[in-house]
C-alpha cells in the first residue's frame, strides 16, 4: 500500500507535465515557424561538416565559410542591383536576376574558402583544427572590415527570396495543416535543404561515391590500395561541401533577412558542428539534431513571449528566464553526453593522408 | 607544395590579421589644434545608423567647430572597452566620449584614474560607491558629480520619447493589441522606452493591450546584434500575441524585427533615430520613431566643456531641451487619425512644463506587467 501516497505525491507533477503538453500543443503552430527558421542554417552547416568529416577532413571552419558566403552573396547581389537594376521578380519565390547572381556568388565564395581549407589540410597537411580556426578568424575579420568600409553607403542587398505560399485550404487542414504550413512556407533554400538531407543520406550510404567517401574517412590506406584517389576525393568533398555551408550563409542574408551584419552567423556554424556530432555524422541524424535544438529554442521563445498560466505558470515563474534560454544548449549537451550513446567519429577523421612514396 | 606557395599563404595570413586589426581603426582629422577628442563606441560598427554613428557625428561636428582632432575606436568585443579607453588616455586626449550603457563601468573607472581628462558617457547615469569606483550593486552611495567632477553622463529621458511613440502606436492600431520587444530587461534605457511607450499608448486609449517580450535574458549578441534572431523572434511574437503594431527596442536585432513586422503586414515603430530614413528596408511599415537626439546632445556637451561651462554628473536631455522627440510621419501610405497631432503637441507641451508623468515609480527597472 506504500505506493498509493507516493503516487498521490506525484500527481501535481503529472498535472504540470500535462499542462506543459497542453501548452505546447496549443502553441505548436507558432513554434513550428521558429523551429524551421532556426534549423535550416544549422542543418546546412552540419551537412557540410558531414561531407567533409566522412571523407576524413575535420572542418571547424563552417562558421567562417557561412559568414563569407553570407557576405559575398549579399554584397554581390547589391552590386548586381546597382549594375542591372532590380529586375522583375519571376512568379516563383520572387526570384530576380541580381538575387540569382548573389546566390551563385555566395556558393562560389563558400567553395573557394573550402578550397583554401582543403589545400591547407590535405596538401599542406597542417593541423586541420588550426586551418579551420584561421578560416573562422579570417572570415570574421575580413567581412567585418569590408562591411564597415561600405556600410556608410547603407547598401541594401538584392532583396530576398519569397516564401512559398501554402494554399489556404491545405494550411487549414485539421491536425496536419500547421505542420505542412510550417515545413513548406519557406523560400527556395529552406525547401532545398530538406531535399539535400534526403539525397545526401541516400548518396552517402547507397552510392559508390558514398562508399568511397566513407572508406577514405575510415581507412584511407586501404581505400588507396583498391584504387581510390584519396587526396582527390577529399579535395572534391571538401570543396563541394563548401557549397552547402554557403547555402546556409546565403539563407541568412538573402532568404531569411535581406541584410548583412558583422558576425551575423552568431555561432550557427558551431551549433551545426555539434548537430553533426549529435547526429553521428549522418545527414538525417544531423537534421534531427538541428530540429531538436531548434524546437527547444522555439519552446523557450514561446515560454518567454507568452508564459503559461496556472500551476505551470507559477512553477515556471520561479525559474529564471536564463534557464529557458539555455535550454536548447542544455538539451544538446545532455543528448551529446548520454542519450545517444557513443558518437564515434570516422576513424581517420582529422588525420592528413600521405601517400607512400613510390620507390 | 612549393615554397613559393607557402610564402604566398603566410602573406595571405598576415593580410588577414592586418585586416582584422584595422577593423578597429580610426580616421584622422586634420591636426593643428591642441584639443583632442576620442570616441570609444560600443561593439558593432561606426556606421550602424545608431548610437555609435550619431554619437561620433556629434563629436565630429563639435570638433569641426572647435578645430579639434576627433578620432574613434570600435572595440572588438566587451573585454576591450577598458583597453580602448586607455588607448586614448595614453595618447593624451582631452575629451573621451564613450558610447552606450555597456561602457559605463569602464568609463567610470577611467574617470577615477584620470581626473584631468573630461569623460562623456553617452546613455549612462554614473553610479559610484563612496570612493568613486563603479558600483555594480547600484547602491550608488557616492555622489558622482563631486567625486568625479570631470565625468558627464548624458542621459536621455527615453520614457518621454517612448510615450510619444506610444500615442501614435495606439492611434494606428485597429485591434487594440500592440507589442514591444526589448533587447534585455536589465538595460534601464531600453526599459524606460518601453515603460513610456506603455503609458503613452494607454493615455491615448485606456483599453489598449501592450504585450511585452525580450529578445534575450542574458546574451548580448542575441539581444542587440543578431538580425536573423530578430526576424525569427519577431515573427513568432507577432503571430503568437496577435499584435498589429510593433515597437522593437534592440539595435540590430530589433531592426530585423521591423522587417518581420513588414512581412506580417503590421505597422512598426522605430527607435533611437529616424528609422524610416536610416532603415529603408522597412520604410513601408514604419509609422514613426521614438528618437534620441544623440548627435546634438554629444555636440552640446563637448561645446559646453570647451566653453568652460560644463559640470560633472548627469546631463539630462529631454523634451525641454529638445533632446528627445518623435520622427515626422514620412509614410503617406499610413493614415494617422486626425486627433493624434493634437495629442502629441499637448503631451510635448506638458513634458516641457514638467506636468506629465511618462514613467512609473520603478522607472528604468522592469517588474513584469
Amino acid at each position: 500500500m506504500n505506493g498509493i501516497p507516493q503516487a498521490l505525491d506525484a500527481l501535481p507533477i503529472l498535472g504540470v507535465i500535462f499542462q506543459l503538453l497542453g501548452y505546447t500543443l496549443a502553441n505548436l503552430s507558432y513554434m513550428s515557424q521558429t523551429t524551421v527558421a532556426v534549423a535550416v542554417p544549422i542543418t546546412l552547416a552540419a551537412l557540410c561538416g558531414v561531407m567533409c568529416e566522412r571523407s576524413g577532413v575535420v572542418n571547424i571552419g563552417l562558421e567562417g565559410i557561412m559568414l563569407t558566403a553570407a557576405f559575398v552573396g549579399w554584397i554581390v547581389g547589391a552590386a548586381a542591383v546597382g549594375l542591372l537594376g532590380e529586375g522583375t521578380p519571376l512568379p516563383f519565390f520572387g526570384v530576380t536576376l541580381p538575387l540569382m547572381i548573389g546566390l551563385a556568388a555566395a556558393i562560389v565564395a563558400g567553395m573557394v574558402v573550402s578550397l583554401l581549407h582543403a589545400w591547407l589540410a590535405i596538401s599542406l597537411r597542417i593541423d586541420q583544427i588550426i586551418s579551420g580556426t584561421i578560416i573562422n578568424i579570417g572570415a570574421a575579420g575580413i567581412t567585418g572590415y569590408v562591411y564597415s568600409l561600405i556600410a556608410s553607403q547603407s547598401p541594401v542587398g538584392a532583396g530576398q527570396f519569397a516564401e512559398y505560399q501554402v494554399p489556404k485550404g491545405v494550411a487549414d487542414l485539421p491536425l496536419v495543416g500547421w505542420l505542412i504550413n510550417a515545413v513548406l512556407s519557406q523560400g527556395p533554400i529552406g525547401l532545398t535543404t530538406i531535399v539535400i538531407v534526403i539525397i545526401l543520406q541516400i548518396m552517402l550510404f547507397r552510392s559508390r561515391w558514398g562508399l568511397r567517401t566513407r572508406a577514405s574517412g575510415e581507412h584511407p590506406r586501404a581505400a588507396e590500395t583498391v584504387g581510390i584517389d584519396v587526396i582527390r576525393l577529399r579535395y572534391r568533398n571538401v570543396v563541394l561541401s563548401g557549397a552547402l555551408a554557403a547555402l546556409g550563409g546565403a539563407w541568412l542574408t538573402m532568404e531569411h533577412t535581406n541584410k548583412f551584419d558583422a558576425n551575423m552567423t552568431a555561432g550557427r556554424g558551431f551549433i551545426g558542428l555539434a548537430a553533426m556530432i549529435v547526429g553521428r555524422w549522418t545527414p538525417l541524424g544531423a537534421f534531427g539534431a538541428a530540429l531538436l535544438f531548434a524546437s527547444a529554442t522555439a519552446l523557450s521563445t514561446s515560454l518567454q513571449i507568452s508564459p503559461p498560466t496556472g500551476d505551470l505558470g507559477q512553477l515556471m515563474g520561479h525559474v529564471p528566464g536564463e534557464f529557458w534560454e539555455a535550454l536548447p544548449y542544455i538539451i544538446t549537451i545532455v543528448i551529446l553526453a548520454g542519450l545517444i550513446g557513443r558518437s564515434i567519429a570516422p576513424a581517420a577523421d582529422g588525420q592528413p593522408y600521405e601517400r607512400e612514396s613510390a620507390t | 607544395m612549393s615554397g613559393k606557395l607557402r610564402t604566398a599563404f603566410s602573406l595571405l595570413a598576415m593580410a588577414v590579421m592586418v585586416a582584422a586589426c584595422s577593423s578597429s581603426g580610426a580616421t584622422a582629422a586634420p591636426s593643428g589644434s591642441s584639443l583632442k577628442i576620442g570616441v570609444v563606441t560600443d561593439v558593432g560598427t561606426i556606421t550602424d545608423k545608431n548610437f555609435n554613428q550619431y554619437s561620433y557625428e556629434g563629436a565630429k561636428a563639435a570638433g569641426a567647430a572647435l578645430g579639434a582632432t576627433v578620432n574613434y575606436v570600435v572595440p572588438a568585443d566587451a573585454s576591450d572597452y577598458t583597453k580602448d579607453i586607455q588607448g586614448f588616455v595614453d595618447q593624451q586626449y582631452n575629451i573621451i566620449v564613450t558610447v552606450g550603457f555597456n561602457l559605463g563601468d569602464a568609463t567610470i573607472a577611467a574617470a577615477k584614474a584620470n581626473p584631468k581628462i573630461w569623460f562623456i558617457a553617452v546613455d549612462v547615469a554614473p553610479c559610484v560607491d563612496a570612493t568613486g569606483a563603479p558600483d555594480d550593486t547600484f547602491a550608488c552611495k557616492g555622489d558622482a558629480s563631486t567625486l568625479l567632477p570631470q565625468l558627464i553622463g548624458i542621459q536621455f529621458e527615453e520614457d518621454q520619447a517612448g510615450y510619444l511613440a506610444g500615442i501614435v502606436a495606439a492611434a494606428v492600431s485597429k485591434t487594440g493589441v500592440i507589442g514591444q520587444i526589448g533587447g534585455i530587461n536589465n538595460n534601464p534605457a531600453v526599459v524606460r522606452y518601453m515603460q513610456g511607450f506603455q503609458l503613452g499608448a494607454q493615455s491615448y486609449k485606456s483599453s489598449i493591450q501592450v504585450k511585452t517580450a525580450w529578445f534575450s535574458t542574458s546574451d548580448l549578441t542575441k539581444a542587440y546584434g543578431d538580425p536573423t534572431w530578430g526576424q525569427t523572434f519577431g515573427a513568432q511574437f507577432i503571430s503568437q500575441q496577435g499584435v498589429d503594431v510593433l515597437f522593437p527596442v534592440a539595435g540590430g536585432t530589433g531592426n530585423a524585427a521591423l522587417d518581420a513586422a513588414c512581412t506580417a503586414g503590421i505597422y512598426a515603430i522605430g527607435v533611437d533615430v529616424d528609422e524610416y530614413q536610416s532603415y529603408p528596408t522597412a520604410d513601408k511599415c514604419i509609422v514613426t520613431s521614438a528618437e534620441k537626439h544623440l548627435s546634438s546632445a554629444v555636440q552640446a556637451t563637448i561645446t559646453a566643456i570647451a566653453g568652460g561651462t560644463a559640470k560633472g554628473g548627469v546631463s539630462k536631455f529631454n523634451a525641454a531641451n529638445d533632446g528627445i522627440g518623435y520622427s515626422p510621419f514620412h509614410n503617406t501610405g499610413i493614415t494617422i487619425p486626425a486627433d493624434v497631432q493634437g495629442k502629441l503637441d499637448a503631451a510635448v507641451a506638458a513634458m516641457k512644463a514638467g506636468t506629465l508623468p511618462t514613467c512609473p515609480a520603478t522607472c528604468g527597472t522592469w517588474s513584469g506587467q
